[in-house]
C-alpha cells in the first residue's frame, strides 16, 4: 500500500523520468497487427484463471443478488417468485433496518477518528528516532496480525463485568465498574477500543512508511530557518502526508463499514440492538430469518450507501489534487 | 524472470511451470471427487446424522451412536456435529433446500414448525417406527402432541429438557429450608421463594440464587415464560394478527424477574457461565438453569439435588424443550436407508437410560418407568417436569436460539436491570413481535 501512495506521489512530482520503462516501448517491435492480435490472446490467457473467479464469485453472485432482491425467495424454499419493489419497500420503512444502518454509520464515524489520529501519533512518535525501532514497529503491528475471533475472545474476558481485568483495575483505583459490553451508551464504545487496539497498527505501517519517505532535505532547511519540532510537524509533516490521510481514510471508512465479526463475536448485536450493524441484520433476515430475497433488498440498499461514500470521497480527493 | 530460473531450471520456462501447476492442481480435484464417493461400493450403508450436541451430553450421544453402530453390522451413523444455535438451523435449512441434506438430524421440537410446512423436512411413517416397537403410547401425552403438525408426525422426541431449579443441600439445611425427606420445601408464591433465598443469602454470605441472563435472550426466555404459564395463561401467535398474550401476567412475571436482582437473592449483573460458577463453587444455595448443566455440577462435586421451578402463580408449569429427530427431505429417496435410519433411531431411544444421565428427561416412557431411571438422582426429583412441560408458542420464527429469543432480550434486559419499566419492555417486546407477525411468512 505505501508503495502505492509513494510512486503515485513520486509520478507527480518526477513525471519523466522512467527511461527503463521508455526503452521497453520504443525499442520493441512496430506493432503489427497479427502480433498484436496474439499478444492480446497470450494477455487474455494469462487473465482468463483470475476472470473466471471473478465472474462466478464476485459478478454473477452480484447479479444474482440483484434478482433475488426482487423476489420472495426463502431459504425454506417457499414463494420465491416476482415481487417487484416489494421488498425494498418494505426494508425503507422497516425501524430495525435503519437503527442496525445507524449503528453502522455511528461505527464508523467514531472508529475511523480514532484509528487515524492514534495512528499518526503512534508513527510520529516513532520517527523521532526510538531506539530498537524494530520492536516498536512490531509491538504496534502485532495485534493487527490476530484473528478477529482471538481479539473477541481477549476483549470478552477483559469486559468481563464481575472477573475482568479491566473492571479488577478501576475497582482497585476506587473508580466504579463499567459494564461494558453490558450497557447500550457504553458497549459500542467498548467494540471501538478493542477494534482500535486490533487494526491500528495497519493505518501505523502506512504512516510511518510516509513520514519515512518525507525528504529529509525539507527538514534541514526549516531547521536552518529556525523552526522548531511543532513547526515542522504541521508545516512539513502533516502536508507531505496528506495523500497519505486521504487514503487512509477512505481505506478505514470502507474498513469500518464492513463492521461484523467483532460485534457478532462481542455482544452478537446486543445489548438491546445497541451494537447490531446492518451486516449482522442482513445476516440474520437472510440466514437465520429465512427470507433471503429481503435481506438481499437490505444488502442493496447498504451497497447503495457504500457508492454514495466513495463517490463523495472520489469528488474530494480530484478536488484536492486538481 | 530471474526468480523463474532460478526457481525452476533453465530448461523449465514460465508456459510449462503454469501448465504444469495446472495438471498439477487437475490431478489434485480428481482425486477429491473420486474421494467423496470412495465408500460407495461397500456393502455397509453410510447414514449421516448431524446434531448439535457438544457439550457433556454430545459425550454420551457419541456413545449411544457407537452402540447403535455395533448393534447394526448393516448400516454405519457418521454424526456431524454443529454449534449450537443459529449456525446449526442455517446450515440444516441450507443443506435441506439446496438438497443435500442428512439423512438424519436433531432439531428442537420447538423449531419444527419453522421447517415442516416449507418441505424441509419429511414425516414420519408411524407403522415403520411400530415394526420396532415404537407407538405413540411411547410417549407423554405432551411430547407427543408436540411431535405433531398438521395430524402428521414430523418428529420423533429422543428427551424433554425443562428449566429446573437446581439447589445445593448443604446451604438449604444450613438454611433451614429443607423438608423432611431432605429435599426443599414447597414454596408457593414469589413472597415465600424470595424469603427462603434470603435465608440460604445468610448461609453463603454471597447470594441466594445464582441466575446468569446478561446477553442471553435464551436464559431470560426460558424463566419468563416459566413464569408467564404459571399465571393460566396462553400466548398465540398466527402470522397476520397481532400477538395474543395476556399483558397483566407478563408484567407481573418480568417484575418478579427484576426483583430477584437486587444483589442479595441474585447478583445484579451476570451472565451465564458466571451463573453456574457462582453456584458450583458453592456461592449460593439455589439455580436456575437447564437440566443440560447437571453433569458439570455434579462433576463439581457439590451436594446438589434438583426440582422443578416452585409454582409462584398457581399453575405448575416448566418451560422445555425437546431433542427430535428429523427426516431432513431427501433429494432422492432411498427405502433402504429409511428402514435403517429408523431403526437407529429406535435403538438410540430404547438405549436412551444413558441419556437421563445426561440430565434429559427420557421421551421413551418404558426407559421413564423402568427401575433404573427411578434410582437415578437427582434426575427423579424433577421427572414429574414432563406432564407441566410447556413448549414456545409456534410460529416460523420461535423457538430455541431463534432470533425472536433475541428480540426479547433487547427490550427486557434493561427491565431485570431497572432501568426501564416492565411493562414498558413488553410493550416494546410486543410492538417487535407483531412487526414479525406482519410479515410475509417465509414458510
Amino acid at each position: 500500500m505505501s508503495s502505492l501512495t509513494t510512486s503515485r506521489r513520486g509520478a507527480g512530482r518526477t513525471a519523466p523520468s522512467s527511461p527503463a520503462g521508455r526503452r521497453l516501448t520504443t525499442s520493441g517491435a512496430a506493432p503489427s497487427s497479427p502480433r498484436r492480435t496474439r499478444d492480446n490472446l497470450t494477455g487474455w490467457g494469462f487473465a482468463a484463471p483470475f476472470l473466471a473467479f471473478f465472474l462466478v464469485f464476485l459478478v454473477w453472485p452480484i447479479l444474482y443478488g440483484l434478482f433475488m432482491s426482487l423476489t420472495g425467495k426463502s431459504l425454506t424454499g417457499a414463494n420465491d417468485s416476482l415481487i417487484g419493489l416489494a421488498n425494498y419497500a418494505e426494508a425503507l420503512a422497516d425501524a430495525d433496518m435503519w437503527r442496525s444502518l445507524g449503528n453502522t454509520l455511528y461505527f464508523t464515524v467514531i472508529s475511523t477518528v480514532p484509528l487515524v489520529l492514534v495512528a499518526l501519533v503512534m508513527a510520529a512518535l516513532l520517527n523521532v528516532g526510538l531506539p530498537a525501532q524494530w520492536l516498536w514497529r512490531l509491538s504496534y503491528f502485532a495485534p493487527y496480525l490476530l484473528a478477529s475471533t482471538v481479539v473477541s475472545l481477549f476483549f470478552t474476558w477483559m469486559y468481563n463485568p464481575q472477573l475482568g481485568l479491566i473492571n479488577d483495575s478501576l475497582s482497585k483505583i476506587g473508580l466504579p465498574k463499567v459494564a461494558w459490553l453490558n450497557d447500550p451508551n457504553v458497549a459500542m464504545w467498548a467494540i471501538v477500543i478493542a477494534t482500535l487496539w486490533w487494526t491500528v497498527g495497519f493505518n501505523f505501517l502506512l504512516y510511518l512508511a510516509a513520514m519515512q519517505n518525507i525528504p529529509h532535505q525539507h527538514y534541514e532547511a526549516a531547521s536552518l530557518d529556525g523552526a522548531g519540532a511543532w513547526r515542522q510537524f504541521f508545516s512539513i509533516t502533516l502536508p507531505q502526508l496528506a495523500p497519505t490521510t486521504v487514503m487512509i481514510v477512505l481505506l478505514q471508512i470502507l474498513a469500518s463499514l464492513k463492521i461484523f465479526d467483532q460485534v457478532y463475536q462481542m455482544t452478537a448485536g446486543g445489548p438491546s440492538g445497541s451494537t447490531r450493524p446492518v451486516v449482522q441484520y442482513i445476516f440474520e433476515t437472510g440466514f437465520t430469518g429465512y427470507r433471503l430475497g429481503y435481506s438481499a433488498a437490505v444488502s442493496y440498499i447498504f451497497f447503495g450507501l457504500i457508492v454514495i461514500v466513495s463517490v463523495m470521497q472520489f469528488f474530494v480527493t480530484r478536488r484536492r489534487s486538481a | 524472470m530471474k526468480q523463474f530460473d532460478s526457481l525452476a531450471g533453465k530448461q523449465l520456462n514460465r508456459r510449462q511451470l503454469l501448465a504444469g501447476s495446472a495438471v498439477l492442481g487437475g490431478m489434485l480435484a480428481a482425486a477429491g471427487l473420486t474421494g467423496c464417493g470412495g465408500s460407495a461400493n461397500a456393502a455397509v450403508q453410510d447414514i449421516a446424522f448431524w446434531h448439535l450436541l457438544s457439550g457433556g451430553d454430545g459425550i454420551k450421544m457419541q456413545a449411544m451412536i457407537s452402540k447403535a453402530n455395533q448393534g447394526n453390522p448393516g448400516f454405519t451413523v457418521h454424526p456431524t456435529v454443529l454449534a449450537w444455535g443459529p449456525p446449526y438451523y442455517t446450515k440444516l435449512a441450507m443443506a435441506s433446500a439446496g438438497g443435500r441434506p442428512p439423512e438424519l438430524a436433531i432439531m428442537h421440537a420447538s423449531r419444527v414448525p419453522g421447517y415442516a410446512p416449507g418441505g424441509l423436512i419429511d414425516p414420519w411413517d408411524m407403522s415403520l417406527l411400530a415394526e420396532h416397537g415404537v407407538t405413540p403410547e411411547s410417549f407423554a401425552p405432551r411430547i407427543w402432541d408436540k411431535s405433531q403438525q398438521n395430524g402428521r408426525v414430523f418428529s420423533i422426541a429422543l428427551d424433554s429438557h425443562p428449566f429446573v431449579m437446581f439447589y445445593n443441600t448443604d446451604v438449604a439445611a444450613k438454611a433451614g429450608v429443607l423438608s423432611a425427606n431432605g429435599q426443599l420445601q414447597d414454596v408457593s408464591s414469589p413472597r415465600e421463594f424470595l424469603g427462603m433465598a434470603r435465608e440460604m443469602q445468610k448461609v453463603t454470605k454471597a447470594h441466594g440464587l445464582s441466575f446468569g441472563y446478561l446477553g442471553s435472550g435464551s436464559q431470560m426466555w426460558r424463566l419468563f415464560y416459566t413464569l408467564y404459564k404459571q399465571h393460566g395463561v396462553d400466548m398465540e401467535l398466527t402470522p397476520g394478527q397481532p400477538m395474543q398474550a395476556d399483558r397483566d401476567a407478563a408484567v407481573e412475571s418480568l417484575e418478579f424477574m427484576a426483583s430477584l436482582f437486587d444483589d442479595t437473592v441474585a447478583a445484579k449483573s451476570g451472565d451465564i457461565s458466571t451463573g453456574i460458577a457462582e453456584f458450583a463453587r458453592g456461592s449460593s444455595g439455589m439455580l436456575f438453569s437447564g437440566v443440560w448443566e447437571l453433569p458439570t455440577l455434579k462433576k463439581a462435586g457439590l451436594p446438589v439435588d434438583a426440582a422443578t421451578i416452585p409454582t409462584l402463580y398457581g399453575t405448575p408449569a416448566s418451560y422445555a424443550d425437546s431433542h427430535s429427530f428429523v427426516l431432513p427431505r431427501q433429494l432422492n429417496d432411498d427405502d433402504e436407508k429409511r428402514r435403517s435410519v429408523y431403526k437407529f433411531v429406535s435403538d438410540v431411544l430404547k438405549g436412551s437410560l444413558s441419556w437421563a444421565e445426561a440430565g434429559h428427561i427420557p421421551a421413551y416412557q418404558p426407559i421413564v418407568k423402568s427401575q433404573a431411571y427411578r434410582e437415578l438422582t437427582p434426575q427423579i426429583h424433577y421427572a414429574n417436569a414432563a406432564d407441566i412441560i410447556t413448549y414456545d408458542p409456534e410460529s416460523w420464527f420461535s423457538g430455541s436460539g431463534s432470533d425472536w429469543q433475541t428480540y426479547f432480550a433487547e427490550n427486557v434486559q434493561n427491565v431485570l436491570l431497572g432501568r426501564d419499566k416492565a411493562a414498558d419492555g413488553w410493550d416494546a417486546f410486543v410492538r417487535r413481535t407483531n412487526t414479525l407477525l406482519f410479515r410475509p411468512n417465509p414458510v
